[in-house]
């Protein structure tokens, strides 16, 4: 039997806001052995983030109450410690590396002061002192860790100037300065584009096998979990529901929970696999994109001149059918989004010609009928309903504006909250009071409110946990089915799109490198990128991960060199 | 991919129980639990009370106008004169209640055009951009860097001391600061989704900026409101104090600090009281703006 290097045992949390006491965590027992990897898995408020700020000690209290427990870091426990020997096993024993690696730096320092203040504070602690040159010898030998050679250029750059690849390096290698024994991930590359997780987590599963550290890896997503644990724990509203060995969760999960989480993660391959067809025996064209470029100007120096353009989607050609999904996919900064600003009539196009049920996009876009032919529903229901408007006030906005009477408003209204599912009694509330996916159904709601034929979905269910996503999905699914939409679904979730389009477009660098029917792209795959990227996707049995493109290491980073922004 | 449809109501129900406060019971809950802003509200209340009903709670409503009692001139305070009386023996307890609704008066008039002025400006800087923009931000910034003491100066020597136009040289100079507030929360308001998803409705510029825009700006603008109303007070009395404001025999508590400092220090209750008084209310409004500021989380 191996030694624990971390041990929690029967924490209980509670938080205090506005007088009221809720529970967060609920008798959590957990712990991790020595070289061990361990993955702690959950939806959004499950509770997984108030467990590993509790074990870093960065729990605000209050509002927080530790009601009971403890957590045993090498026989020690971290809740009974005084501040200053809790501050020594922070700095060096327990390393953390946090979900946004842009939120965590400090954005006006250079990575190298950032760096090296991390060396200083923990010299003062343990009573060592290191100079200038010692300090830089140790940065650069852990830059070498994390695979990062260019050390000059990057040592010298602030937070923003680097890639986001790089900056989630760079905060790997924060995280090893102190030579810690146990690293806590919380979420590491979920901000991050497919591609570039595969690599940091690559990184993350090579260092623990070298460096022979613990990790406790924190995270929502299923696939992930896979190739990071050797054990899981799934967690439940405060609650550990099960916890197994990899193999054990992954092939006969026994919880309910367990199940249904795995359930709701889109296969990527395999007999699951729902192929999607057009339910229009013959469409007719919808849409049709030719030659379309966008640019924007760079304006620099003290005049605002014009120097240079910047390109964010090229020479793009498209054939949209009636009644398809058509799904457009893609790593952030590709000109996904910009495709769609360009076809709800936000953005004007640079060059090429767009026609819409066969008229020419730029003389739609002037008529008030062009609102009742194509709507969007956005990725943050948060930020795309007004907080402070009711849902009757929101729905209401396209009608007001289309000649709809106040009494036809209302009708409206209600009947489109019930043709997403969702109370009439809701029209009166506000969207904080409603969750994320309610909000979301809302914003489909909206979109639908003038009956459009086409609804281009900008990554709608990207901003919802898993279990929603599937629900959101079916209902978007159901209501094309029912109205005889068309949609443009656009999103980096691939696995999502295997089973939601039935035609896909990848795109890559403001072009397309390749489109066609969904199942022949993923069976057959012609461009390296899209090998890539499929290669990519964190999938969640070994059945799939076999039946993925291969591609080579050397390849990977020949097609991805050209992205990384320098 | 099918989920049992209990299982999204299963876990939204969980969240609602967290959820179950309203905001407005959130921010019911800042508020009260921030002491100073309990007192700020306390005393706003006061004012305005005997501001309202100042006729009735005047031991001497005559002590308002040009009366006049030899007799008592000069007295200290005591049990008949609270704050004592001032060198034509007027009351000046009284004085100061009908003091204050001169300065509420003057704040009313201030706000009530500054702020609704400076607000659209404020908007329209905001939502159109571009040169509209620039039109309306560098006027704003011209007339920041006019100072306020020799503006208001100009304005009376030019026109005539009195209320009224203390009140306009303040106004044409209180709105920058509401347009500048207002045109911070606008641009970071027109990055959020909701902005573009109501021009794809079809929505109108009128629409965006009064109800969508606008609604996203009260909780600031109310909060400047009540930091404001201290400082419109405070800049009234100046005015006044300098022979500017308000004419005698009105009462206002700037011109009553002004005629008392004459005879300092042997009848120090005659400048004192009054200085006292402005204090109270100034104090008042600011603590009451910052517990509205905690309460609605929003920077002013």
């Amino acid at each position: 039997m191996q030694e624990n290097i971390l041990e929690v045992r029967d924490l209980n949390i509670s938080f205090s806001n506005y007088g009221k006491t809720s529970k967060v965590l609920r008798n959590v027992n957990l712990n991790v052995l020595r070289g061990e990897r361990v993955s702690l898995i959950g939806q959004s408020g499950s509770g997984k983030t108030v467990t590993m700020r509790t074990i870093i000690g960065t729990l605000p209290t209050p509002p927080a109450i530790i009601e009971s427990g403890e957590i045993l870091y090498e026989r020690k426990n971290l809740l009974a410690l005084n501040r200053i020997e809790r501050n020594k096993i922070k700095g060096s024993g327990i390393s953390i590396i946090l979900q946004d690696p842009l939120l965590s730096f400090n954005p006006v320092l250079t990575i190298l002061r950032q760096m090296e203040d991390i060396i200083k504070y923990s010299d003062v602690r343990r009573g060592l002192s290191r100079g200038h040159k010692e300090r830089k010898e140790l940065i650069c030998e852990t830059l070498a860790k994390v695979q990062l050679f260019d050390n000059e250029r990057i040592l010298d750059s602030y937070p923003i100037m680097l890639s986001g690849g790089m900056r989630q390096r760079v905060l790997i290698g924060m995280a090893l300065l102190n030579q810690p024994k146990l690293l806590i991930a919380d979420e590491p590359g979920t901000a991050l584009d497919v591609t570039t997780q595969k690599e940091i987590l690559d990184l993350l599963n090579m260092l623990v096998a070298n460096e022979g550290l613990s990790l406790l890896f924190i995270t929502h997503n299923l696939g992930v979990v896979r190739e990071m644990a050797d054990r899981i724990y799934v967690m439940q509203s405060g609650k550990i529901v099960e916890t197994n060995h990899r193999e054990n969760i992954f092939n006969t999960p026994q919880d309910p929970y367990t199940i249904s989480l795995m359930e709701s993660v889109p296969p990527l391959y395999g007999k699951k696999v729902i192929d999607v067809k057009n339910s229009n025996p013959i469409p007719d064209e919808m849409i049709k994109i030719s030659n379309l470029t966008k640019s924007f100007p760079v304006r620099t120096g003290f005049l605002n001149r014009i120097t240079s353009e910047n390109h964010a989607v090229k020479s793009i050609n498209l054939s949209i059918n009636d009644g398809d999904i058509f799904g457009i996919a893609g790593e952030s900064g590709s000109g996904k989004t910009t495709i769609a600003k360009i076809l709800v009539g936000l953005h004007q196009p640079s060059a090429g010609q767009i026609r819409i049920n066969k008229s020419n996009l730029e003389q739609l876009v002037e008529l008030k009928d062009y609102r009742k032919l194509i709507q969007i529903v956005y990725q943050n229901p948060g930020s795309s309903l007004n907080r402070k408007r009711t849902i009757a006030q929101i729905l209401s906005v396209p009608l007001k504006f289309s000649d709809y009477t106040d009494k036809m408003i209302k009708d409206r209204t209600n009947e489109l909250l019930n043709m997403v599912d969702l109370p009439i009694s809701y029209s009166s509330m506000y969207p904080h009071e409603l969750s994320g996916g309610q909000k979301q159904r809302v914003a489909i709601a909206r979109a639908l409110s003038l009956k459009p034929k086409i609804i281009v979905l900008d990554e709608p269910t990207s901003a919802l946990d898993v279990l929603v996503q599937g629900t959101v999905i079916d209902l978007l699914q159901r209501l094309k089915k029912e109205l005889g939409l068309t949609y443009i679904f656009i999103s980096h979730d691939l696995s999502l799109m295997r089973n939601f389009c039935n035609k896909i477009a990848i795109m890559f660098k403001g072009e397309i490198c390749e489109s066609g029917e969904t199942k022949d792209i993923f069976s057959n795959p012609k461009h390296l990128y899209t090998k890539a990227l499929i290669s990519s996707i964190p999938v969640i049995s070994d059945l799939e991960e076999s039946l993925k493109p291969k591609v080579t290491d050397e390849e990977r980073s020949m097609v991805l060199q050209n992205t990384r922004k320098i | 991919m099918t989920q049992p449809s209990g299982q999204e109501l299963n876990s939204e129900r969980d969240l609602g129980q967290q959820r179950s406060l309203t905001s407005g019971q959130m921010a019911w809950f800042r508020f009260r639990s921030n002491p100073s802003s309990i007192i700020g509200a306390f005393i706003v209340l006061s004012v305005i009370f005997l501001a309202i009903f100042a006729p009735l709670i005047a031991p001497s409503p005559q002590s308002a106008g040009s009366f006049v009692d030899f007799i008592n001139r000069h007295s200290p305070p005591s049990k008949d004169f609270w704050f004592g009386t001032d060198n034509v023996g007027r009351d000046i307890f009284s004085r100061v209640i009908f003091g204050y609704r001169v300065s509420l008066g003057l704040v009313i008039g201030v706000l009530g055009f500054a702020v609704p002025f400076g607000v659209f400006l404020g908007l329209l800087a905001g939502y159109f951009g571009n040169w509209t923009e620039f039109v309306i931000m560098r006027f704003t910034d011209i007339m920041l860097a006019i100072p306020p003491l020799a503006m208001a100066l100009a304005i009376t020597a030019v026109l005539s001391p009195n209320l009224i136009n203390a009140m306009i040289a303040i106004t044409m100079l209180w709105w920058t600061w509401h347009t500048r507030l207002i045109y911070r929360i606008v641009k970071a308001q027109m990055n959020e989704d909701y902005v573009e998803a109501a021009k794809v409705s079809g929505a109108s510029h009128f629409h965006i900026m009064f109800r969508e825009l606008l609604p996203n700006c009260v909780s600031a603008i109310s909060v400047k409101i009540s930091l404001d109303a201290g400082f419109v007070i405070l800049f009234g009395a100046a005015l006044s104090f300098l022979g500017l404001g308000v004419q005698p025999p009105t009462p206002d508590l700037g011109t009553m600090v002004s005629t008392g400092s004459e005879y300092l220090p042997e009848y120090w209750w005659e400048a004192l009281m009054p200085g006292l008084a402005i204090l109270y209310a100034i104090l008042g409004f600011n603590l009451l703006g910052d517990g509205l500021r905690d309460m609605m989380d929003v920077e002013v």
